[in-house]
């Protein structure tokens, strides 16, 4: 059913000495420094979205220490690197999710924990869970459970790392390269009205990570119905208060 | 006290009509009254008997009688009694009336019910959604709202064919029940 | 302005950066002994800044956002150069502790133009909160600096230096002035925002207060500032009061230590409320300076 498998991706990651425009093996030294230290120290969003949060905080105290890892919480999304998604996504807090997401500055990791996110899970009757996390935003690794233990969480954050140090974790750069597609599963959820406040479009065209799948109808329609958006009205005194005076 | 207050109640539950009384264990009691009287009944359980707080109001679907029943749940922390009103209102109009006066948490309840059941509750101060925001059909607690149908109509299922399970069917393996025929 | 200074200029910093970073190694490995844990590999903190300043999107919110954190991390590079360490003295001849004291101010003043920009609610309630925690630790950490420099008779660190050094374990600080070296302890506490003084930072409560919309480069300046305000700290007091550093070794010994105290109570403790931390440092710490001062002064 995803169509994703047919957008044409960069298969291997770049390995030093063998870019076709250099033959320095030094040329890529920095990326591979700070690719080491982006797999060495991952900052997650303490953002757990169902029932599976619970299998976090025995990951990170004393008894299976993420910290070992280099992982450790951060509150805001701006800060963090690692989304977790864990459990079963209401159609309420996939809009919230998404919002999330655009807020983080990448490389962004997003990790689907618990069977929900893979395929609906032990909710897949329910007419208000989104089935297919992948469908909405870009997944890099799943982890399948009802819920994983820590110890599964743990391998799977290892995997992440690995992924993270070949170079394969470039899953952010697919929503920006496949905005529309994207687009366009939120649209069906939420309706056409569907906006962030981010400017996913704007941003591409800014890293240069714009290609023919970015726009397209769904973006279209988003711009017919984009408003812009205005900033919450800041009161002073309550409403009470201003009816009786 | 107590045996004064349950003496009490049964004088109270004696002087109205058309009413059923059954207690079902030591603590529970239930009460099955018309429609338009479970408001006055409320009224007096809370003045005359004690029963100040409102557990929870409940609905119960019954499709094939075209009807809806309310339960209301009324506890008493002197008997330490809970008693559940029950009554039933059609289900064409689905509209009742507001206990929001008696009690107030019952506006909570009233508001989930009317989400999810349809029922509209006259006199209620918010009868927004809160919980369904993003739905837009029929309120989904009714028995004709097929979830699962739903569900197919609306929404796709990924085609899950991990190497795992191409390797255990390789050998001959595999899963009995396959998820198409369970969906 | 000769090689050699210019030479201690850019060296002076570049010391700083790599002792506050173990600073910041040690600081999370007592908070992992604390809670029976194992805490991070060595050269994490160096991993978290590198990965920091290597994020591919930026998110600015302006101008003076950037300007804000180009003002937290140069104003504690500014006040490297006037802390003397063995071998080096910088400008420390030139400008003493008042100008010391000027310089540690900047930091908090640039962060809170900066967040000002940021414009969210969370980040303007940290950093109001943490001006009015600055306001509540710089009386008692300006009674016990002028203090130690009415002690030693001068506002040069590096004579205060000179002067423990040659007359020996009795003549340090500590020894002289034990009231204000208590007060400077805890005025050291609330200066470097850990328990009980955390409020203006609180993760739970405001989403870490300043830092909530910093994200890549500028979360990485605030790390930076982290260490450099953690070896400020440090160098200071134990200048002031543990007799500096003869050599290079003595003098790593005591920075490690006094940091370690107030780390060990760190993790050991929730949080005063602003009004109770206002309260609290303007009570305890200047009642301590002021008992000292006139141990001192008679």
């Amino acid at each position: 059913m995803s169509t994703l498998d047919k957008i044409p991706v960069r298969e291997q990651p770049v390995t030093p000495g063998q870019s076709t425009k250099r033959s320095n093996p030094l040329a890529h030294v920095f990326d591979d420094l700070v690719a080491f230290c982006r797999a060495k120290s991952l900052f997650m969003l303490h953002y757990c979205t169902g029932c599976g949060a619970i299998e976090l905080p025995p990951a990170m105290t004393s008894r299976y220490d993420m910290e070992q890892l280099g992982i450790q919480p951060m509150v805001t999304p701006r800060q963090a690197d690692i989304l977790l998604i864990t459990g079963y996504v209401s159609i309420k807090t996939l809009k919230r999710i998404i919002l999330t997401y655009e807020q983080m500055s990448s490389p962004k990791y997003v990790i689907g924990i618990c069977s929900c996110t893979v395929n609906g899970g032990m909710y897949w009757q329910s007419y208000a869970t989104a089935k297919v996390l992948k469908d909405y935003l870009p997944v890099d690794l799943y982890i399948a459970g009802c819920m994983p233990r820590p110890e599964a969480v743990i391998d799977g954050l290892k995997e992440l790392i690995a992924d993270i140090k070949t170079g394969r974790a470039d899953n952010w750069k697919r929503y920006f390269q496949n905005y529309d597609y994207y687009l366009g599963n939120q649209q069906k959820l939420f309706g056409d009205d569907w906006q962030t406040p981010t400017d996913i479009i704007a941003e591409a065209r800014c890293y240069q990570l714009l290609t023919d799948q970015t726009l397209g109808k769904h973006t279209a329609l988003l711009e017919q119905h984009q408003q812009p958006l205005e900033a919450l009205e800041m009161r002073l005194r309550n409403k009470e208060k201003q009816a009786r005076d | 006290m107590t045996k004064a207050l349950d003496t009490l109640l049964d004088s109270l539950l004696g002087e109205l009509e058309n009413i059923r009384v059954q207690r079902v264990t030591q603590r529970r009691i239930r009460v099955d009254v018309d429609a338009d009287a479970l408001p006055t009944l409320l009224e007096l359980l809370q003045g005359r008997a004690g029963y100040i707080h409102l557990s929870a109001i409940s609905c119960v679907d019954w499709v094939d009688e075209l009807q809806f029943e309310l339960v209301y749940h009324v506890w008493s922390y002197e008997t330490r009694t809970l008693i559940s009103a029950h009554t039933r209102i059609p289900r064409e109009p689905g509209v009742y009336i507001s206990i929001y006066d008696l009690y107030q948490p019952a506006a909570f309840f009233e508001r989930d019910i009317h989400e999810m059941f349809g029922v509209y509750f006259e006199g209620s101060p918010n009868m927004e959604k809160f919980i369904l925001t993003e739905w837009n059909g029929p309120p989904p607690m009714r028995k004709e709202f097929d979830s699962e149908q739903f569900v197919h109509q609306h929404f796709e299922f990924e085609n899950y064919q991990p190497d795992w399970l191409r390797e255990l069917e390789a050998r001959g393996g595999g899963i009995t029940k396959r998820p198409e025929d369970i969906r | 302005m000769t090689l050699e200074l210019l030479a201690e200029l850019l060296l002076m910093p570049l010391v700083a950066f790599i002792i506050g970073m173990l600073m910041v190694l040690m600081m999370r490995k007592i908070a992992a002994g604390i809670q029976r844990r194992i805490g991070p590999p060595f050269f994490q903190p160096l991993y978290d800044i590198i990965k920091l300043y290597g994020k591919q999107t930026q998110i600015s919110h302006g101008l003076i956002h950037e300007i804000g954190v180009i003002m937290a991390v140069g104003g504690y590079i500014a006040a490297e150069t006037l802390l003397p360490v063995p071998g080096m003295n910088g400008i420390a001849d030139k400008g003493g502790i008042i100008t010391l004291a000027y310089m540690m101010m900047v930091p908090s003043l640039g962060l809170a133009l900066g967040v000002g920009q940021c414009a969210n609610p969370n980040g303007s309630i940290g950093i109001s909160r943490a001006l009015t925690a600055m306001l509540a630790y710089d009386i008692p950490f300006m009674i016990v600096m002028f203090g130690a420099g009415y002690l030693y008779d001068t506002t040069n660190l590096a004579d205060m230096i000179a002067i423990q050094q040659q007359q020996g374990l009795a003549s340090w600080g500590i020894v002289q002035t034990p009231l204000l070296a208590f007060a400077g302890l805890i005025a050291m506490q609330a200066m470097l925002g850990k328990q009980p003084f955390e409020v203006y930072v609180a993760p739970a409560e405001i989403a870490t207060g300043p830092m909530v919309e910093m994200s890549g480069k500028f979360l990485g300046g605030l790390f930076v500032m982290q260490c450099f305000q953690l070896y400020t700290v440090a160098v200071l007091y134990t200048t002031l009061f543990l007799g500096g550093g003869e050599n290079w070794l003595t003098f790593l010994v005591k920075i490690f230590a006094v940091i370690a105290i107030p780390m060990a109570i760190a993790f050991l403790f929730p949080r005063y409320r602003t009004e109770d931390l206002l309260r609290l440092m303007w009570k305890w710490p200047v009642v301590l300076g002021l008992m000292g001062l006139a141990v001192i002064m008679k």
